[in-house]
C-alpha cells in the first residue's frame, strides 16, 4: 500500500495533535507550577523545590478525602453492579413493557448530574422533602439528611446510584443481548435451575462485561466532585469532600495554585496507580475463574 | 424451578426500581407548578388535590417578572455542544478511521498505544486541568467565550469519539476500503464516499455521547466562563439554595434535561428498529 | 500494453507468500491462475491491484512503473471470493459508483450500468440494497460494477467459491460468455478447480507455494504438467503420483510388475520413476496392485475409492454406483498405457500420447 503511506498521517495527526495540544500545556503548567509557591497573595512561578508535596504528605484533610473516595467509589459502583445486572437481568428476555422500563432505566444517566444533585438537594430537605415526609408516613423519625455527616454520605451514595446504575444496566443489558444461546440450552437440557445457569453459565459469560463496565465507572467515580459541590458542598464540615472537591477549594476557591497543583499530580498519580492495578487485578481474576 | 410467584417478585421489583428512578422527575415536576405557600406547607405531591398549581417557576425562567433567564444559557449550551460535538466526531472519525486501517509504528508506539492514549484522557479529571485552562483561555482571550468553552470541551468529547469510532470501523469490511480505491477513490474520498455513509449507526453513538457529555459538563463551564458566557448547568446551579424558590429551579431544572430525555427517547426507537446494529452485515 | 511481472517477492512474517513471480498478462486475453489453497494466488492479485505492496520486483505495464502506480489509478478492477459490494447503495449506484469517479456523463452512465446489469442478468434489481439480494446475486453485482467499468485489467479472486455447487457451474458457463468480448481487457481469474480454469482460460498459470510452476493453454498444462505438483494441481480428482520402477517398458509399481510393455515408456532407460496415471485410468480389477479401502465418495453417477497402497494413496474413479467398503482389500489395474513418466526430482519425461501435444494452440 506505498501510495497509502503519506495518507495515513494526514488522518490521524489533526485529532491527535488537537487532543495532545490541549492535553499537554495543562500537564506541563501543573507540573511547573506544583514546584512554585503561587498563591493568592503571590501569584507568580518562582521555584520552592519539593515543599508543596512535603505538605500534600502531611494534609490529614486531603489523605482523608482519598480515604472516603475510595469507599464512596468501590460502594457505590459495587451496589450499580449488583442492581444494574438484576435490573437487566429482569428484562432482559420476556417482560411486559420491556421497552418502556428499558428507556425509563436509562434516563437517569443521561441527565446532568449537578442538575439532578439539586433537585434531589430539594429531596433530602430536612422539613420540606419527600424522603423524610415518608419515613414519617412509615412511623420513623426523619433524618437530617444534608447536615450530619453519616447520612449526607448517604445522600451522596443514593444520588450517585441514582445517576449511574442506568450506565451499568445499559452495559450489562448489551452484553447480555449479545450472548450466544447455545451454553444456555446445554444448562436447560442438563437440567440446572435458574440460580445454577446464574452462577454456571451467564456470570462467567458476562465477566468480560462486568470487568469493563466496572472499570469505567471506577475511573468516572474517582472524579467525583461536581455533585458533592452541589449537594453538600463538602459539609457538613469536611465530611463529604472527595479529592475532586478539596482541589477545588484549594486551587481554584482559595487559589493556592502551587499547593493545588502538587495535590492535583498526586491525585493523578494515585488514581491512574490504583486503577490500573484495580483493572489488572479484576481481569486476572476473571481469566483464573475461566481456566479452572 | 421457578415459582408461581416469580412474576410477582419481578414485576414488584421492577416497580419499586421504577418509582425510585422516575422519583426526582416526578417530584421536579409537581414542584415546578408550586408557588411558596405550597412548598413551606411541607411535602405534597398531587395537584388540585394537596395543592393549587400555578405557572410561577414556569413564568420566572421565561423571562417573567423577577425570574431569570435560562433561554440565554440554553442557547449556549447548545452551541458549545453541537460545536464540540462536531468538530470532537470529525476529528475523531478521521483519527479512528486511520488507527483503524493503518499501520503506525513510531519507535515501541503502537495503534494500541495511540488509541489507549486518546482513552486515557478520560482518566484526567477536569479539576486538573481546569487551572492552566484558565490561564490559557485567558493568555488567548477566549476566557469566557463560547469558543474558549469549545476548545476545552473537544478535550472532553474527542476521546469518546475516537473510542466508539476505532470499535466501529474494525467492523466494517476492509474490503469496502480497497473495492472503492479501485473504483478510483483517493484515501480521503474513500473514507467519505464509502466508509462514512456505512457509518452512520456508529456516528450516531458517538454523536449521541458527545452531546450528552458535551451538555452536561458543568465544571469547566462553572470556572472558565462568568457573566457573559452561561450554560444551563450553570444557571440551574445558580438557582440551587437552601431557601427554596424550588419552583423556578424545578421548572430549570425540568427545561435544562428535556432535551436530553428526548435523546434518550430517539435512541431507543433507533436502538429497537435495528438500525444502531453494524450496517454491515 | 502488456502487464508484465518480474521476480515478484513477498515474505510476510517469514512465510513466503510470492517467490520470484514472473508473468506476461496479455490484453483479451483470459488468464486463469489455478493452484490449491494459500498457494499465493490472492496476494499475486492484491499485488498486482497495488492492495499489497511486494518486497521486490518489477512489474510494468506499457512502460508504467506500476509498482509506484496507485490503488486508484491502476485501472483495474477486482471481484472478490466474498460477495463485497457498497452496502449503502443500491444495485443501480453500486455499478454506477466507478463511472461516477471516472467522471462520465450521466446518460452514459446509465447506458453503461443497464448493460451491465442486463449481461449479468439483473435488469430488474436496480433499485434493491445488496442485502436483499442472494448471495449468487451479490456476486453478479459485483461482477456487473467491475465489467461496466472496461478497466484494463480485470481481476477475479475465485468468484465462484462461495457460492453452492449449481450456481457455481451455471455462473461458470455465463462468465464464458461475458468474458469472450472483453475487448483489450487483461483478464486474470483465480480457481482452485481444474475444470473453471480449463474451461474460461485462454492461458493456465499453475501457482504452489508462491511460485507459478508452468504456464501455458489449458491443453498444454493439462497433457503435460511439467512436474508432479502440476499434474496433482490441474486435475480433480488429483492425479495419482507414485513411484515405480521401469524395465524394458515394463513398469512394476508396489511389486506388481504389468504384463504388457508400455510403448510409450519403452524408450526410457530403466530404472526408478515416478509414474502418474489420472483417477479414470485405475480400476479395480481381480487381479493387480494391491491395497486397501480407506474411503469412498458417491457423487451422482461417479464413485471415488480411495485407496492405499503401501502408504501411498490412489484415487480411482469408477461410472457408477458399486459397492465398496471401507477396509476392504481390492486389487488396482493401472492403465500402463495412460502412465505419465516423471523422473525422481518429479519433473516430466514422458506423457502417455506425445501426439496430441502437438497440436500446438487451439
Amino acid at each position: 500500500m506505498d501510495g497509502l503511506r503519506r495518507h495515513k498521517s494526514t488522518f490521524l495527526l489533526p485529532g491527535l495533535l488537537t487532543l495532545f495540544l490541549i492535553i499537554i500545556f495543562p500537564l506541563l503548567f501543573t507540573i511547573r507550577v506544583s514546584f512554585s509557591g503561587w498563591n493568592v497573595s503571590n501569584p507568580q512561578m518562582d521555584f520552592i523545590g519539593g515543599a508543596n508535596y512535603t505538605a500534600v504528605l502531611h494534609d490529614s484533610r486531603f489523605w482523608a478525602s482519598i480515604t472516603r473516595l475510595v469507599l464512596l467509589a468501590g460502594g457505590t459502583v459495587l451496589i450499580q453492579y449488583v442492581i444494574g445486572f438484576g435490573m437487566a437481568l429482569l428484562v432482559w428476555r420476556e417482560a411486559r413493557g420491556r421497552r418502556f422500563w428499558r428507556v425509563l432505566f436509562l434516563v437517569p444517566m443521561m441527565t446532568t448530574p449537578v442538575v439532578m444533585a439539586a433537585i434531589w438537594q430539594t429531596i433530602f430537605h430536612e422539613s420540606l422533602g419527600p424522603v423524610n415526609d415518608l419515613l414519617e408516613m412509615l412511623g420513623l423519625t426523619g433524618i437530617p439528611w444534608l447536615t450530619e455527616s453519616g447520612p449526607a454520605l448517604a445522600a451522596l451514595m443514593t444520588v450517585e446510584i441514582w445517576q449511574w446504575t442506568p450506565f451499568m444496566f445499559l452495559l450489562l443489558l448489551a452484553g447480555l443481548l449479545s450472548l450466544p444461546k447455545e451454553p444456555f440450552m446445554a444448562a436447560a437440557i442438563d437440567g440446572a435451575g435458574t440460580w445454577r445457569t446464574f452462577r454456571k453459565v451467564t456470570f462467567p459469560l458476562m465477566a468480560p462485561v462486568s470487568v469493563a463496565a466496572v472499570v469505567i465507572r471506577l475511573i468516572e467515580a474517582s472524579k467525583l466532585s461536581d455533585s458533592v459541590y452541589v449537594l453538600t458542598s463538602g459539609g457538613p464540615g469536611s465530611s463529604t469532600e472527595t479529592p475532586g472537591y478539596y482541589l477545588y477549594i484549594q486551587g481554584l476557591r482559595d487559589q493556592q495554585t502551587g499547593y493545588g497543583g502538587a495535590m492535583s499530580l498526586t491525585y493523578l498519580v494515585l488514581m491512574i496507580v490504583t486503577l490500573t492495578v484495580v483493572a489488572a487485578l479484576l481481569t486476572r481474576a476473571f481469566k483464573l475463574k475461566g481456566d479452572s | 424451578m421457578r415459582s408461581r410467584l416469580y412474576p410477582v417478585f419481578k414485576y414488584t421489583v421492577i416497580a419499586l426500581w421504577a418509582c425510585f428512578v422516575a422519583g426526582p422527575f416526578f417530584w421536579a415536576m409537581t414542584t415546578s407548578f408550586k408557588n411558596a405557600n405550597a412548598v413551606q406547607g411541607g411535602p405534597t405531591y398531587i395537584p388540585w388535590a394537596q395543592y393549587e398549581p400555578t405557572l410561577t417557576g414556569w413564568r420566572n425562567i421565561f423571562g417573567g417578572a423577577g425570574g431569570v433567564d435560562v433561554v440565554g444559557p440554553f442557547v449556549n449550551s447548545a452551541i458549545v455542544t453541537v460545536a464540540a460535538s462536531a468538530i470532537s466526531l470529525a476529528l475523531g472519525s478521521l483519527a479512528a478511521y486511520a488507527l483503524s486501517r493503518y499501520r503506525f509504528r513510531l519507535g515501541f508506539i503502537k495503534n494500541s498505544d495511540i488509541v489507549f492514549f486518546f482513552v486515557s484522557q478520560r482518566i484526567m479529571p477536569p479539576v486538573v486541568l481546569v487551572i492552566p485552562f484558565f490561564y490559557l483561555l485567558q493568555w488567548g482571550g477566549l476566557l469566557d467565550t463560547i469558543p474558549g468553552l469549545v476548545i476545552v470541551t473537544v478535550a472532553l468529547l474527542l476521546p469518546i469519539a475516537v473510542w466508539v469510532m476505532v470499535d466501529f470501523f474494525n467492523g466494517i469490511p476492509r474490503e469496502i476500503d480497497e473495492m472503492a480505491m479501485l473504483d478510483g477513490c483517493p484515501p480521503f474520498q474513500t473514507f467519505v464516499r464509502a466508509i462514512l455513509p456505512n457509518s452512520l449507526p456508529g456516528l450516531t453513538v458517538a454523536a449521541m455521547f458527545c452531546a450528552v457529555f458535551g451538555w452536561n459538563d458543568f465544571f469547566f463551564a462553572f470556572r472558565l466562563t462568568f457573566t457573559e458566557v452561561q450554560t444551563l448547568p450553570q444557571a440551574v446551579v445558580a438557582l440551587n439554595s437552601s431557601i427554596p424558590p424550588w419552583w423556578t429551579l424545578s421548572a430549570a431544572a425540568l427545561f435544562g434535561v428535556a432535551p436530553l430525555i428526548l435523546l434518550a427517547l430517539w435512541v431507543e426507537r433507533l436502538l429497537s428498529k435495528g438500525n444502531l446494529s453494524g450496517a454491515v452485515r | 500494453m502488456n502487464l508484465n511481472a518480474t521476480d515478484l517477492c513477498l515474505t510476510v512474517d517469514g512465510v513466503d507468500h510470492l517467490r520470484n513471480v514472473t508473468a506476461t498478462f496479455r490484453p483479451g486475453r483470459l488468464h486463469t491462475v489455478i493452484g490449491r489453497t494459500m498457494a499465493g494466488k490472492t496476494t499475486l492479485l492484491r499485488a498486482l491491484a497495488g492492495l499489497q505492496g511486494v518486497d521486490s520486483g518489477s512489474l510494468t505495464r506499457a512502460g508504467e512503473d506500476f509498482l509506484r502506480t496507485p490503488v486508484w489509478r491502476r485501472d483495474t478492477a477486482m471481484v472478490y471470493q466474498q460477495f463485497i459490494n457498497y452496502p449503502h447503495l443500491t444495485v443501480f449506484d453500486n455499478v454506477a459508483f466507478p463511472l461516477k469517479r471516472a467522471g462520465l456523463s450521466r446518460d452514459e452512465i446509465r447506458h453503461r450500468v443497464q448493460q451491465s446489469l442486463a449481461s449479468v442478468g439483473l435488469t430488474d434489481f436496480g433499485k434493491r440494497k445488496p442485502s436483499q439480494l442472494s448471495g449468487g446475486q451479490q456476486q453478479r453485482v459485483a461482477i456487473a460494477r467491475a465489467l461496466a467499468r472496461r478497466t484494463g485489467i480485470l481481476l477475479l479472486d475465485e468468484p465462484l467459491a462461495n457460492l453452492d455447487y449449481k450456481l457455481r457451474e451455471q455462473l461458470r458457463d455465463e462468465f464464458k460468455a461475458l468474458f469472450s468480448d472483453q475487448g483489450d481487457t487483461i483478464v486474470i481469474y483465480t480457481t482452485t478447480e481444474p475444470a473453471e480454469a480449463m474451461m474460461l482460460g485462454d492461458v493456465v498459470l499453475v501457482m504452489h507455494e508462491g511460485r507459478i510452476l508452468q504456464t501455458g493453454t489449458p491443453q498444454e498444462v493439462f497433457e503435460r504438467p511439467a512436474t508432479t505438483t502440476v499434474a496433482s494441481i490441474v486435475n480433480d480428482p488429483p492425479m495419482n503420483v507414485f513411484a515405480g520402477r521401469l524395465k524394458g517398458g515394463q513398469v512394476t509399481v508396489a511389486g506388481f510388475q504389468a504384463a504388457h510393455v508400455s510403448a510409450h515408456l519403452a524408450e526410457l532407460s530403466d530404472g526408478a520413476y515416478q509414474f502418474g496415471l489420472r483417477a479414470t485410468d485405475v480400476s479395480l480389477a481381480s487381479s493387480g496392485v494391491d491395497g486397501e479401502v480407506t474411503y469412498v465418495e458417491i457423487s451422482g453417477s461417479e464413485t471415488f475409492v480411495h485407496v492405499v497402497v503401501g502408504e501411498t494413496p490412489f484415487v480411482v474413479q469408477l461410472e457408477g454406483i458399486h459397492d465398496v467398503d471401507l477396509g476392504d482389500l481390492v486389487k488396482l489395474r493401472l492403465r500402463p498405457d495412460r502412465l505419465f513418466a516423471f523422473d525422481e526430482r518429479g519433473a516430466l519425461v514422458r506423457t502417455p500420447s506425445h501426439d496430441l501435444v502437438s497440436v500446438e494452440g487451439r
